[in-house]
């Protein structure tokens, strides 16, 4: 720093009347009222994902082309961005700030490149050793199962997953179809998922029925329990059972396992769900004509909105405010189906308004094929008795999953009835997490409410309004052929252009402009960090206005 | 280090005496940026006479001639002449002037040194009046502001001089204005001007939050307005004046977003500020239909 020079007399000064000494001397630090600092915030597409993926991180560093630690960044909350990538309902979207701009930010699509790089390059994931003595039983291999498992090996733990059926995943296995999910990608998911850590697998094993809790709770210091559901819920009609009605989930399940199924000449799915439109749209692959049935309308539906979409291009037909009243069959095959006519009266528990019959409103379908999707159940048969279960669903009294019974934890559909992978995902790494707590006495950690921003906190001066990059897709004629993957996935310079959209809300990516405007030189452009320095920064807030961010809060001196 | 948006070489030190969210300051350290070391600087009376501290301490790394309110160009002519005749041609000598030592007193003195085609840059940072001394209206003041010589009820009825087309008719190789708050822009153009023989003509919007009566902020933010608004564009004059080239590529914003935070014009009604905004698409016409002139004609060899 300089020194302030003082004359004491003529003699001292120098023979021109010029400078000799700088100015670091004033210290205008002392003019601010005001100051400024560097106070990231969370992005709220961070927010809005039920995993709380760093999305904002792990975009700015595909800006940047370090795919290995965006890969990185997201495993840190969803060990599967493959299958999320392709398959998530995406509420971060809904609350992307760029939507009040233009248009959200396309995350699974550059959640799901970097998926399939870390697919790519094996060497990404690194192999944990088991470094602790504690040992959990994972029951269920569904993404609940699976998140659950991974997490706790990373830490070290070794877990012993228990699985019903002969082959791991779940309803990404079973339910969901290669058009949308390949089961190539589930498979080399898993694979992922196992050889990352201390994992042993038990497969064809039922756990209440092959082996029991109790023994379980034996051998094992925790158990998690990630059951899903999966049992068609029926529909309690006049002759239901028999030929030509099938339950949806057993139908997917022929479908995924690669047998051929013939629904016939027509097919109506009975539902509005998740299910009901991949039974249609596996129904139409097959030549079918397909309507859906659904009780209430459009609106009520508890579907993806895309799969909504994709099935109407499909060629699926709707037919809103009707249920089944009764069946009927000629020479032992099913003819007819009497549909119920309905309208929608006083809002239920769910909100959703309740359907009613129309009194003395029938029609008739001539059908081949009736196939039930409306709703999922857990069997709990074996479980109910160790752990207290309410509406046939496993009862938890703690964001983590905790239940009736200590050591006990649950998470994922059994929980909350249908949901979403991605809250199955959040709810295994949850229990994980608690686990880990709980054996290593640790601290909960404090939880704050976090700060964030909204488009006001963006200087939209800095962006250009863009459309969305969305994904290629094949053409329908290509899909409706069979069951090819219909989202090819983003292209290199696809994915480059819509990570280049991201405002990276909150949180600083080194744009340079608080250092660059500041009029005061106030500010020292570190290698990967900014500081004000206040000895000179006299608060005129140029920064704060000039970060296209919101990274930059500020407080008033001496409060 | 990751590669920096502008150069990182600070020839502008903290501890200087300009107000908050001074443009001029910004202005200044950008065009040292473009500039580097090898480069003398005149300085007339203005903000910028004080701004860099007061005998004998300065907040530049270049060596500054205080000179004379109406006499910068003239003598950044005798500098430059003084340090050819001692066998210095590296040295680039620039003037930097406020806008009434540019527009108004300063204007003799700078018609001549141009009409000599003097080897010297002349930079003026226009804050749009007489800041220095109280902010007095000064010719490149706009139409319709309120200063302390044009008061609300009498504010400036006249419009900004236009000192561009002044400069043009003098026939010097290079012209160019700049806004503070494309500072990647400004380095580019002083960075061009910085290699041209005879007198280059540099014009930098600097808002005054103080004499704009404008929260020190938003600063920037109206150097930025002023742009997409085409109150003020930014423009290329060569060969001699006669070829002009505008940047367009932005996307327009209302006059009206660029006026209304700004204190000096906060008596305008909707309807002045219409027509002013009339005049300024104008103004912008005008500059497009020289634009598409000069597009017809050779360029000069330099
Ligand atoms: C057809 C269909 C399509 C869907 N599409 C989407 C979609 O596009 N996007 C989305 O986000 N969500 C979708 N969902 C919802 C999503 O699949 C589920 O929310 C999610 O799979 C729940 O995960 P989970 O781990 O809780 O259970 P599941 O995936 O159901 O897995 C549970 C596993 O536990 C096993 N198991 C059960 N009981 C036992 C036992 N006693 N012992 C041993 N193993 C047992 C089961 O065999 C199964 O493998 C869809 C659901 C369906 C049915
Ligand atoms: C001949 C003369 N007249 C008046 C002054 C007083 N004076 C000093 S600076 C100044 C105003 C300068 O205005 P401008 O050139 O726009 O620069 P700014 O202060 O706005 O940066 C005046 C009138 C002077 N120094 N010399
Ligand atoms: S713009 Fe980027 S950081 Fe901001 S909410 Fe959208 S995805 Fe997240
Ligand atoms: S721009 Fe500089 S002087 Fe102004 S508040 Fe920010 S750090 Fe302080
Ligand atoms: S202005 Fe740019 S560099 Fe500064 S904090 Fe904001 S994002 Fe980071
Ligand atoms: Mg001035």
């Amino acid at each position: 720093m300089g020194e302030k020079i003082t004359f004491k007399s003529y003699k001292e000064m120098p023979i021109n009347a010029m400078s000799i000494a700088d100015m670091t001397w004033n210290l205008t630090g002392s003019w601010r009222n005001i100051r400024p600092y560097y106070d990231f915030k969370m992005s709220p597409c961070r927010l809005g994902c039920p995993a709380m993926e760093d999305i904002q991180r792990y975009i700015f560093l595909v800006t940047e082309k370090r795919y290995e630690e965006a890969w990185g960044a997201i495993i840190e909350n969803n060990p599967m961005p493959a299958v999320t990538g392709r398959v998530c309902f995406h509420p971060c979207m809904d609350k992307c700030t760029r939507k009040d701009f233009d248009q959200a930010i396309n995350i699974p699509a550059i959640e799901r490149s970097l998926g399939d790089m870390g697919l790519e390059n094996r060497d990404w994931m690194k192999k944990v050793d088991a470094s602790k003595k504690e040992k959990v039983a994972v029951v269920g291999s569904g993404p609940a199962g699976l998140s659950c498992a991974f997490y706790l090996a990373r830490m070290g733990y070794q877990v012993a997953m228990f699985e019903s059926e002969k082959a791991l995943g779940g309803i990404l296995r079973w339910g969901i179809p290669e058009y949308r999910l390949p089961n190539d990608v589930v498979d080399r998911v898993i694979s992922q998922i196992l050889g990352s850590g201390p994992i042993t697998v038990r497969a064809e094993t039922t756990v209440g029925r092959d082996i029991g809790l109790d023994e379980l709770e034996k051998e094992y210091d925790a158990i998690f329990l990630g059951l899903g559901l999966m049992k068609s819920r029926s529909l309690g009609i006049e002759g239901e059972k028999g030929k030509g009605i099938e339950p949806g989930l057993e139908f997917l399940k022929k479908v995924n396992s690669g047998e051929t199924v013939s629904p016939g000449k027509r097919a109506v799915v009975v539902g509005g769900g998740n299910t009901a439109m991949d039974v249609a749209r596996c129904a139409r692959r097959t030549g079918s004509d397909v309507t859906v049935v659904y009780r209430r309308t459009m609106n009520e539906m508890p579907a993806i909105k895309d799969e909504i979409e994709e099935a109407e291009k499909e060629g699926v037909h709707f037919h809103f405010l009707a249920a089944p009243k009764e069946v009927v069959r000629s020479g032992g095959k099913l003819a007819k189906v009497v549909f119920q006519e309905m309208e929608l009266g006083e809002p239920d528990e769910s909100g959703r308004r309740r359907p009613v019959p129309v009194e003395g409103r029938t029609f008739e379908l001539e059908v081949d094929t009736l196939f039930t999707a409306i709703g999922e159940q857990a069997d709990l048969t074996g479980i109910e008795k160790k752990v207290e279960c309410e509406w046939n669903m496993i009862k938890t009294t703690g964001e983590a999953g905790e239940t009736s019974s200590a050591r006990i934890f649950a998470g994922g559909d059994v929980v909350t009835g249908a949901a979403s992978v991605v809250d199955a995902v959040a709810a295994g790494r949850k229990a994980a997490g608690k686990l880990d707590r709980i054996f290593t006495s640790a601290d909960e950690p404090a939880v704050e409410e976090p700060k964030t921003v909204g488009i006001e906190e963006i200087n939209t001066a800095y962006f250009h309004q863009t459309k969305r990059t969305l994904v290629p897709r094949i053409p329908v004629e290509e899909a409706l052929k069979g069951y090819l993957e219909i989202n090819s996935g983003f292209l290199p310079e696809q994915l480059e252009a819509e990570a280049d959209r991201c405002f990276s809300c909150g949180v600083c990516n080194f744009c340079d402009n608080c250092w660059m405007y500041c009029p005061d030189v106030a500010i020292v452009r570190l290698e990967d960090s900014y500081e004000v320095n206040y000895d000179f920064c006299k608060g005129c807030l140029v920064c704060v206005v000039e970060c296209p961010r919101g990274c930059i809060s500020t407080r008033e001196e001496g409060k | 280090m990751r590669p920096a948006k502008i150069p990182t070489e600070e020839l502008m030190t903290s501890g200087h005496l300009a107000c908050q969210g001074c443009g001029a300051t910004q202005a200044m350290r950008f065009a040292l940026k473009a500039m580097g070391p090898k480069t003398a600087l005149v300085i007339p009376a203005c903000c910028w006479s004080v701004i860099d501290g007061p005998f004998p301490h300065t907040s530049l790394k270049v060596p500054i001639c205080h000179t004379l309110f109406e006499a910068a160009a003239s003598t950044a002519s005798g500098l430059k002449a003084g340090l050819e005749m001692r066998g210095d041609t590296e040295t680039v000598v620039m003037a930097w002037a406020g806008d009434g030592g540019t527009f108004d007193i300063g204007i003799q003195a700078l018609s001549g040194a141009a009409e000599r085609n003097e080897d010297i840059m002349y930079c003026c940072y226009d804050n749009e009046a007489y800041m220095n001394t109280g902010i007095q209206r000064s010719s490149a003041t706009p139409v319709g502001a309120w200063t302390t010589t044009t008061p609300v009820a009498h504010y400036k009825k006249r419009p900004k001089k236009k000192i561009i087309d002044i400069m043009a008719a003098h026939s010097i190789p290079y012209i160019a204005t700049a806004s503070v708050a494309y500072p990647q822009d400004l380095i580019e153009k002083f960075r061009r001007a910085r290699e041209i023989k005879g007198t280059r003509f540099m014009h930098v919007l600097a808002p005054c939050p103080t004499g704009w009566k404008l929260a020190p902020e938003l600063s920037v933010a109206m150097a930025r307005l002023a742009v997409t608004s085409r109150v003020f564009p930014l423009i290329e004059v060569t060969d001699n004046g006669s070829t002009w080239k505008v940047w367009k590529d932005f996307e327009q914003t209302p006059v009206a977003d660029y006026m209304k935070p700004q204190g000096r014009f906060r008596h305008l009604t909707d309807k002045e500020i219409d027509s002013i905004e009339e005049e300024v698409d104008r103004n912008w016409q005008i500059m497009l239909s020289r634009e598409r002139l000069s597009a017809d004609l050779p360029g000069l060899e330099r």
